[in-house]
């Protein structure tokens, strides 16, 4: 058998590889080599092997180093930071569009983020049109299992504005979705959330002080 | 969503808890800075966090996705490091490996600590201290043909872990 006639050949192989062969042991061997296309096989592939062992620094051979412990949180809230991040930029995104452009948005958009749970309605950019000059006012709904998650991005009211947000269902009921108060120099986005299913929502809309402005969610032609 | 995108804060600390310890040696052995390697580190995870959705399980594994992008942080580390003024009154700048025989030379050494110690210990001796196998095998007691033999299976256990760290040449 050819593995049992190449024993003894085999073991030499190593030492070849790495130049350690002494030169009458190496004569022999490559006379074997000659004539068996296993070993000169087996001989190119631990050269390959070999090729590379003087870039390895023996010194380095003992422990690997091992990242500290609180790299595994820096690194957690580092994403998490950035979640949140992403989350404000869409909101703002969402109302820098128009409505025609916004539903184009929501559909691209929705392919990357729509968060799970939440049955087939995509997530909603909604934009509020008719504002003072100067305020602005955008929202994301994302569907849940719960119900809807409503992000709103308020900028421009006068600060310690009480604002209270609702939804209207299909048949134009009102359901009071919470409500925070804007303050000037603050984080003007807010996190609420509704028992109303995003897909039977129709129109969001926002008290501001002693002004109301609506939006339409679903609008047919999205 | 494609299955298997890095797109929850779940899948990162998974991919973190399968990776990161690689990732960190490579960052180590490429920047020669702990600091600058936890940095390394950190940026890496941030990136695919950011492109999760182009990874693809299809086209190659999170390692190797993970590998790519950490080889580019450490370029651009490398490069801001580099721009940085030079050290006064002819202060020496450390010497830089060329990265793609850094990440060479991390694999080799990461193949070495996986392989029996017999297997290495030989590899060193022999090879890297460059000692006669009758010394080696007379220091170790066992016949020369022990030695020899020991170099053999050591290589071919290095090919097989270098194989399992994604060497691929």
């Amino acid at each position: 058998m050819t593995a049992e006639r190449c024993r003894e050949w085999r073991e030499s192989l190593g030492a070849h590889a790495l130049g350690q062969l002494p030169a009458e042991e190496r004569a022999a061997l490559e006379a074997h080599l000659e004539g068996c296309a296993d070993c000169r096989a087996e001989l190119e592939s631990l050269a390959g092997v070999a090729r590379l062992m003087p870039l390895a620094d023996p010194e380095r051979f003992g422990t690997a180093p091992t990242p500290p412990p609180a790299l595994a949180d820096r690194v957690a809230a580092t994403i998490s930071a950035e979640r949140r991040t992403e989350r404000r930029r869409r909101v703002r995104f969402g109302l820098a569009l128009g409505g025609a452009t916004a539903a184009v948005a929501v559909a691209v958009l929705a392919l990357f983020i729509l968060p799970g749970g939440g049955g087939d309605t995509p997530e909603q950019h909604v934009s509020f049109n008719s504002l003072p000059p100067g305020m602005e006012i955008g929202a994301v709904l994302e569907p849940h299992a719960f119900g809807t998650e409503i992000h709103v991005y308020v900028k421009g009211a006068r600060s310690g504005s009480l604002c209270r947000v609702f939804l209207r269902d299909p048949s134009g009921n009102r359901l009071p979705a919470g409500s925070f108060r804007y303050r000037w120099g603050d984080d003007s986005q807010a996190i609420l959330s509704s028992a109303l299913d995003l897909s039977r929502t129709a129109a969001i809309g926002i008290r501001v002080g002693d002004r109301t402005f609506t939006a339409p969610v679903n609008p047919p032609d999205a | 969503m494609p299955p298997g995108a890095l797109s929850r804060e779940r899948d990162v600390r998974e991919a973190y808890a399968a990776h990161a310890g690689e990732l960190y040696g490579f960052a180590v052995r490429s920047l020669g800075d702990s600091g600058l390697a936890e940095e390394a580190v950190q940026e890496t995870f941030l990136r695919a966090w950011r492109a999760g959705e182009r990874f693809d399980p299809q086209i190659g594994s999170l390692r190797t996705w993970l590998f790519a992008i950490l080889r580019n942080v450490v370029i651009d580390l490398g490069r801001a490091r580099a721009s940085r003024p030079r050290l006064a009154d002819g202060g020496v700048e450390p010497a830089v490996e060329p990265l793609d025989d850094a990440l060479l030379a991390w694999q080799v050494e990461e193949a070495m600590r996986r392989i029996g110690e017999q297997h290495r210990r030989v590899l060193v001796e022999t090879y890297y201290r460059g000692r006669p196998y009758s010394e080696v095998a007379e220091e170790l007691g066992v016949p020369e043909g022990t030695v020899k033999s020991r170099v053999y299976y050591g290589l071919r256990a290095l090919r097989v872990a270098l194989e399992e760290i994604g060497y691929d040449g």
